[in-house]
């Protein structure tokens, strides 16, 4: 499913110098499979998100990432998206003056559209939301309101989750969807990802806490320190660095 | 024989601190020797508790060469109630020298709607006076988008307590049009609620002027004004002059300022295009719903809609000339 080799990746600082974030890093996630990726402030996850998502901040100087094959780094961010690649932000944008529905409604033809796939009737699309906002407890008046304006922390993750499971994606990648959610929040995040657990879609859920790994079962454990994955293992791993703490696997590393 | 608003001998420079970003004199070049037309005038004047179901809708038509003596006179008596629709067209240069006098009388309502679609080689200079007295109620919406140079100078003054009256604006101008939204509004009397709230997108090498100043006396305890102005530069050669003002003598009022300038910003663009949105669409996107925040000011739903196209038109062709 997705294959990152050696990727190296770097970002200008404010004095102009390129400062290197991602170090040569190995990542494969087969089909179905759910890793997570833990790790120190600072180790770089939220950026190996952002550069698999597209976005332009960052200069790829090495290495390479596929989807199914695809290589994605060469794709514009909307051409990753209809290739199946999703994105569930760790601050969902807020964007005043657009309603949800209008942006839903938008985001879904703009992928069926480069999916060479009819555009959804406004019936189609009503009931599509419908289904979708039923399953993950969203009241119908979130539809009217513009997008994560307002939004408390817990209905903009339920919303990235509302959209991932809209886009039909076949790989998501969650940048710490689980941070600053209260356990019922968490609940209702992590049942809405794992009803989209799939064969044929697989996940990298990036977290500081093990706590989320509970509700949502990875398959792999990576643990990522200084731009690159320094060990990997079962889910037995992350109760293993709840333990130690990073200090003592980031040690060993070095 | 009307007095001119503006008189052509005696004209604001930009010495003056009120007109310091726009230079009137300059743009009239030859119009400022051409005699002013007799006056045109329209008069409405509803009388008291009288309520007007029905929209008037009244147009300006520019004439080319002339120099346009405009009067525009609203009274509304106590209780009445109007929604005007006021509207500005007109063919080569001219320059409309215009005058607007606005009164209000208690518990009077009135929504007024201006769309202002000049030739792109006209002048118009609007000097507004309005006056409200108490519970009266005003709900003003402009579009501004012709004109090579337009000022619009209003000056407010909320004269009896539970006044509520807001001011919105949306401003597109491109090409080297000069645009000029200057407000002064004065609360006299507590319990009053002012609200301005002005959006502009610039492109090509235009310009924009907004001034905007909040005037809370002393008497007028309670006050509730805001002002905010937000631009969008879609051109590096694009130029805002935005001064907001608050000067206040009460004591116990909740007043705010804020005036921003700038691009589309990264962050929701970047959002919307791993939404799959292309970045052209995500634009256009983003910047109508910048003019439609203000353009939902607008209550009646025809005349709504009409703006919010006319609107989209003009972001889609500026949008498309950027590509």
């Amino acid at each position: 499913m997705i294959e990152i080799k050696d990727l190296h990746a770097s970002i200008e600082t404010d004095e102009g110098e390129a400062k290197e974030i991602i170090k040569g890093l190995n990542l494969s996630i087969p089909a179905g499979e759910v890793h997570a990726i833990m790790g120190p402030n600072g180790a770089g996850k939220s950026t190996l998100a952002y550069i698999l998502a597209g976005r332009d901040d960052y200069d790829v100087t090495g290495g390479m990432a596929t989807l199914d094959g695809q290589d994605l780094l060469d794709l514009a961010p909307e051409e990753r998206a209809a290739a199946g690649l999703f994105l569930a932000f760790q601050y969902p944008v807020e964007i005043p003056g657009v309603n949800m529905s209008m942006f839903l409604k938008t985001s879904i033809n703009a992928i069926r559209k480069q999916r060479g796939e009819d555009e959804l009737d406004a019936l189609g699309m009503l009931k599509l939301i419908k289904a979708k906002t039923k399953e993950l407890g969203i009241a119908d008046d979130m539809m009217k309101r513009a997008v994560n304006v307002g939004f408390s922390g817990g209905e903009k993750k339920r919303n990235e989750v509302l959209q991932m499971a809209m886009l039909e994606p076949k790989f998501c990648i969650l940048d710490e969807t689980d941070s600053g959610l209260d356990i019922d929040a968490l609940k209702i995040v992590a049942e809405g990802v794992n009803r989209l657990r799939a064969e044929n879609r697989s996940f990298l859920v990036i977290t500081h806490y093990q706590r989320l790994l509970d509700y949502i079962k990875p398959d792999v454990v990576h643990i990522m320190a200084d731009g690159k994955i320094i060990k990997s293992g079962g889910p037995e791993l992350a109760l293993e660095l709840e333990e130690k703490g990073y200090a003592g696997f980031i040690g060993k590393a070095a | 024989m009307s007095a001119l608003a503006l008189k052509p001998e005696n004209l604001p420079t930009p010495k003056d601190e009120d007109w310091k970003y726009t230079n009137l004199s300059r743009a009239l070049g030859d119009l400022k020797n051409v005699p002013a037309q007799d006056v045109q005038e329209i008069l409405i004047h509803k009388t008291s508790g009288e309520v007007c179901v029905k929209p008037e809708d009244i147009m300006w038509k520019g004439v080319e060469g002339q120099h346009q003596n405009l009067r525009l006179k609203i009274v509304l008596e106590k209780g009445a109630q109007l929604t005007l629709i006021e509207r500005h067209v007109g063919d080569g240069a001219y320059w409309k020298n215009m005058s607007t006098e606005i009164t209000l009388g208690a518990n009077a309502r009135l929504n007024h709607i201006r769309i202002q679609e000049d030739s792109a080689e006209s002048i118009q200079t609007n000097m507004v006076h309005i006056t409200m007295e108490r519970d009266a109620y005003l709900n003003s919406f402009s579009l501004n988008m012709g004109g090579k140079l337009t000022r619009h100078d209003i000056h407010m003054v909320l004269n009896g307590s539970n006044i509520d009256c807001s001011l919105n604006g949306v401003t597109l101008l491109k090409g080297n049009q000069h645009g000029d939204t200057t407000i002064l509004m004065e609360h006299t009397a507590p319990h009053c609620l002012s609200n301005q709230f002005y959006r502009t997108i610039l492109d090509d090498a235009a310009r924009g002027v907004f001034q905007g100043k909040v005037h809370v006396h002393q008497a007028a305890q309670k006050t509730d004004g805001y002002q905010l102005s937000n631009t969008l530069l879609l051109s590096p050669k694009a130029e805002m002059d935005t001064k907001p003002e608050l000067e206040i003598y009460a004591d116990d009022v909740k007043c705010s300022h804020g005036a921003t300038t700038g691009q589309l910003d990264e962050a929701p663009l970047f959002y919307l295009r791993s939404r799959g949105l292309s970045e052209a669409q995500a634009r256009m996107l983003l910047v109508q719903a910048f003019v439609d925040e203000v353009v939902d000011k607008v209550s009646d739903t025809a005349l709504h809609d009409e703006i919010k196209e006319k609107a989209g038109r003009w972001l889609e062709a500026a949008l498309k000339s950027d590509d």
